[in-house]
């Protein structure tokens, strides 16, 4: 696949996202000034985190639905080592991540191990780590945390929100790794034919062992961020975030079959996404409407998706 | 084998009883050419071949007349009237069933299932009628010989040769009037070759019209009527078999005489490289003994089933041997998987390309880069230039037809995609090469090239252990022949005492009684 033909999707859609930009722009005078367009990329930066992951895990052919509850799981591991176990924070913060790494890895660990399909997995880890969270919590939330801890959700370096640089720097790293190295190449290989992958020396099992286990790292570093933004922790924190995420992904040009997808699409599906909530909000569409106008979206993109695939022919 | 089961006068049919005719046919991908005013015709009751060399258009000629493409020019006349197949479904309509060179089966499903797939028989509540289904599957079958065959298996875990069978079986469910077969025998060993092409003549005697592409020479004489022979595109000819012979088959396909004469051996056998010692898997292969040295061609003869590929397999890493030693270079080792086998310089070009050996939905490239990416690099990353320049080396060593490095796999006609699989491990500069079945569906010209390529490569001194299911080809090319039967070795012949006698008797002997003891 030549760079070009790979980046034919993501023209399109870099191209739609201009003409939304635009269009919003022109509905609401407050859209398109530099403290919303940042304040966005704050909210979204959670989401765009977890979305980089999924992008690897969907490559493979994948998927992970328990994302959103890792996070919730985290979240809540969070507060409990720093409240009630009296940890220092720092202390907690690097417990939380080693958590959802783990959970990321148990769900890698049951889908090469006992090939168990990762719709299946996670869709058991799903409940099983939000069950954990909730009997964890039992209803409290955690406040009150230190004030230098609110810089990750709320902080700014240049006048940029610090989450954002977070995001910005996952996106290259990730971007470099699906792109460049023989690791990305493996993804790839193991989404389009994984027997040939196999067959050709690769190892599919360490290469999906690790995909998920990243999926469960930057959900955790996903959860840091969220408590800090908001201040508070709670066990329902992260429902439903896997479909924001899973939407992204796809809006972006990864076939869920596997095999094909790009980061840069992936961003592009993000950003396409918060700006029409934003600016449809702005503008004064009611939620539901917005989440009709991004399902059309999302069908539209699909559809173009399909088409190109038929005129690539064989 | 050179005569006909039916002589048949050969005399002009009337244009509106000929099953299928093509009239200056052509087609072009993204601009090029690959068939050129092309016109045969296919009469009712004869096998007409079509031949030529890999990426000649045979293909695309069948998927044209499979209504899987579309002509660009000329017109398919179907018993005289003009038809435009707008799908398979049209084709299918038509009378007209394929059996295509790349197996479209779908491994989730089971075999009663993918043959009647697109043609359930239903119930009169408008319900796939199951028990007729898998009823008329197991008679399918039964008809094809292969009552051995589980209906309620998943396709998945089937040999080549079976899924060859089912799509063969998928083809007469619809009851074709012409039945169009790439290269059907490509996959098959010779016992279900002569199975297959009884099937053939069965089906010709009903008047049935048979387009039937193979690389194997002593097929079309021995099944077909005509042939027709395709060069670049165009059409050569149209002759009756019985009016050409080998050779000239062979000009008018390459344009030139070849040397198909089997290479001599050159240079001494080295020291052992590889030795197994007792080696089994599971009950597949039991108490596996040989020995392979440096500049060896070592044969593995035996029918479908006998534990050919899934030796390789397990020397490869695939399936690790569950008792026994694998020794290379003197040194026990422990190959737990393909990359620790690659590593050791073991590379394996397995049987089935499509879903073993290749990506297709990836370039010769991405593919050829796949089992070298460690060689391959600049710092961390993998580096575009080098992968790009391995790629042209592949493609000009084994003159691969392609428009270049970044052409899709699934772009390139069989025999060239074999070639991409070769190109790939032979580019990870093995010790060890074990191949399996390597010239399956390649041009008798580039066969000979392989043929070539291969003594060379011994010459220099690597160990090759060759699995083929074409007789000949074990015999002219084997330094020695081990033959395997019920997953054990049950002969070694050396060069002078491997002949198709004694080599196939130990083939097909049936050695059930022994291991029973
Ligand atoms: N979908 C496609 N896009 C671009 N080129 C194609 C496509 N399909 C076939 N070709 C090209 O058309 C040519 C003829 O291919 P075809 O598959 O018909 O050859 P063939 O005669 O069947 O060869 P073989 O003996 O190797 O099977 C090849 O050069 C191939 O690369
Ligand atoms: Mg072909």
């Amino acid at each position: 696949m030549t760079a070009s033909k790979l980046l034919r999707h993501e023209t399109i859609l870099a191209v739609l996202t201009i003409i939304a930009l635009a269009v919003l722009a022109s509905l609401s005078d407050k859209f398109f000034t530099a403290e919303n367009l940042l304040n966005q990329g704050r909210l979204m930066s959670e989401v765009g985190l977890v979305a980089l992951a999924m992008t690897f895990v969907i490559v493979t052919g994948g998927i992970d639905l328990s994302v959103g509850s890792i996070l919730g799981l985290t979240a809540i591991l969070l507060g409990v080592f720093w409240k009630n176990l009296g940890l220092p924070l720092p202390l907690a913060i690097a417990g939380a991540l080693a958590c959802g790494t783990f959970a990321g890895w148990v769900n890698g660990f049951i889908i090469t191990r006992f090939s168990v399909p990762p719709l299946i997995a996670t869709l058991a880890t799903l409940a099983l780590y939000r069950g954990l969270a909730e009997g964890i919590s039992e209803a409290r939330s955690v406040r009150g945390y230190p004030e230098w801890f609110y810089v990750f959700g709320q902080g700014e370096i240049l006048g940029v929100p610090f989450q954002l640089w977070i995001l910005g720097i996952a996106t290259v790293v990730s971007a470099v790794i699906l792109g460049l190295t023989p690791f990305g190449r493996a993804t790839y290989a193991i989404g389009a034919n994984e027997t040939a992958a196999r067959f050709s020396g690769i190892r599919v099992h360490a290469t999906k062992l690790w995909i998920y286990t990243a999926a469960g790292f930057v959900s955790a570093l996903a959860a840091v961020i969220f408590v800090s933004r908001v201040t508070t922790t709670r066990s329902d924190m992260g429902t439903g975030l896997e479909l924001d995420v899973i939407t992204g992904v796809v809006l972006g040009g990864t076939s869920i079959f596997g095999g094909r997808g790009t980061i840069i699409g992936t961003v592009l599906g993000l950003i396409l996404i918060q700006a029409l909530k934003n600016g449809l909000a702005l503008s004064g569409v009611k939620g539901d409407g917005t989440i009709v106008v991004i399902g059309l979206v999302l069908i539209g993109a699909i559809l173009i998706g399909a088409m190109f695939d038929k005129n690539r022919g064989g | 084998m050179n005569s006909k089961d039916v002589e048949r006068a050969d005399g002009a049919t009337h244009a509106h009883a000929l099953p299928i005719a093509l009239r200056g046919v052509s087609k072009s991908f993204a601009g090029i050419k690959v068939v050129t005013q092309v016109s045969f015709d296919i009469r009712p009751g004869e096998v007409h071949a079509l031949m030529g060399e890999n990426g000649a258009g045979k293909s695309t000629m069948i998927k044209i007349m499979a209504g899987l493409h579309q002509a660009d020019e000329g017109e398919i006349l179907i018993n005289g009237q003009p038809v435009r197949f707008a799908s398979p479904r049209d084709a299918h309509a038509a009378g007209i069933a394929t059996v295509h060179q790349e197996l479209l089966l779908f491994p989730e499903l089971t075999v009663a299932e993918n043959i009647f797939l697109g043609q359930t028989p239903k119930t009169g509540l408008g319900t796939i009628d199951w028990q007729a289904m898998r009823a008329r599957a197991r008679e399918l079958l039964d008809s094809l010989d292969s009552g051995d065959l589980d209906i309620d298996q998943k396709v998945a875990s089937l040999s080549v040769g079976n899924r060859q069978r089912i799509e063969i079986a998928r083809a007469l469910a619809q009851d074709a009037r012409v039945l169009i077969m790439d290269e059907p025998t490509a996959a098959l060993a010779e016992a279900d070759v002569q199975r297959l092409m009884a099937i053939v003549r069965s089906l010709r005697a009903r008047g049935v019209a048979i387009v039937y592409v193979s690389h194997r020479m002593p097929e079309i004489f021995a099944l077909a009527d005509r042939v027709t022979v395709l060069r670049d595109g165009h059409h050569v000819a149209t002759k009756n078999v019985s009016e050409v012979d080998e050779p000239q088959l062979v000009s008018m396909m390459v344009g030139r005489a070849i040397d198909r004469l089997y290479p001599a051996k050159q240079g001494v056998d080295g020291e052992v490289i590889l030795e197994l010692r007792d080696v089994s898997y599971r009950g597949v292969i039991r108490g596996i003994s040989l020995k392979l040295k440096r500049g060896e061609i070592l044969g593995l003869a035996g029918l479908v089933g006998s534990g050919r590929t899934e030796t390789a397999l397990t020397v490869f890493g695939i399936t690790p041997a569950t008792s026994g030693q694998i020794v290379i270079d003197g040194k026990p080792e422990h190959i737990s998987s393909p990359e620790a086998a690659r590593d050791l310089g073991i590379a394996y070009v397995p049987e089935d390309r499509g879903q073993q050996g290749l990506i297709r939905s990836q370039t010769i490239e991405d593919n050829i880069a796949l089992a070298n990416l460690k060689r391959l690099m600049r710092g961390f990353m993998v580096d575009a230039a080098k992968v790009t320049a391995e790629a042209r080396k592949a493609i000009e060593r084994f003159g691969i037809r392609a428009r270049g490095p970044q052409q899709l796999v699934r772009q390139l006609s069989g025999g060239n995609q074999q070639k991409v699989v070769l190109g790939k491990w032979l580019a990870t500069n093995p010790r060890i090469l074990i191949m399996d079945e390597p010239t399956r569906g390649i041009d008798v010209g580039a066969k000979a090239e392989i043929h070539q390529l291969m003594r060379k490569l011994a010459g220099e001194g690597m160990a090759i252990l060759m699995i083929s299911s074409e007789l000949p080809e074990v015999l002219g090319m084997s330094d020695r022949v081990l033959v395997m039967n019920s997953g054990r070795i049950v002969g070694e012949f050396d060069r002078q005492a491997a002949t198709a006698e004694a080599v196939g008797t130990a083939m097909t002997r049936s050695y059930s009684r022994e291991d029973a003891a």
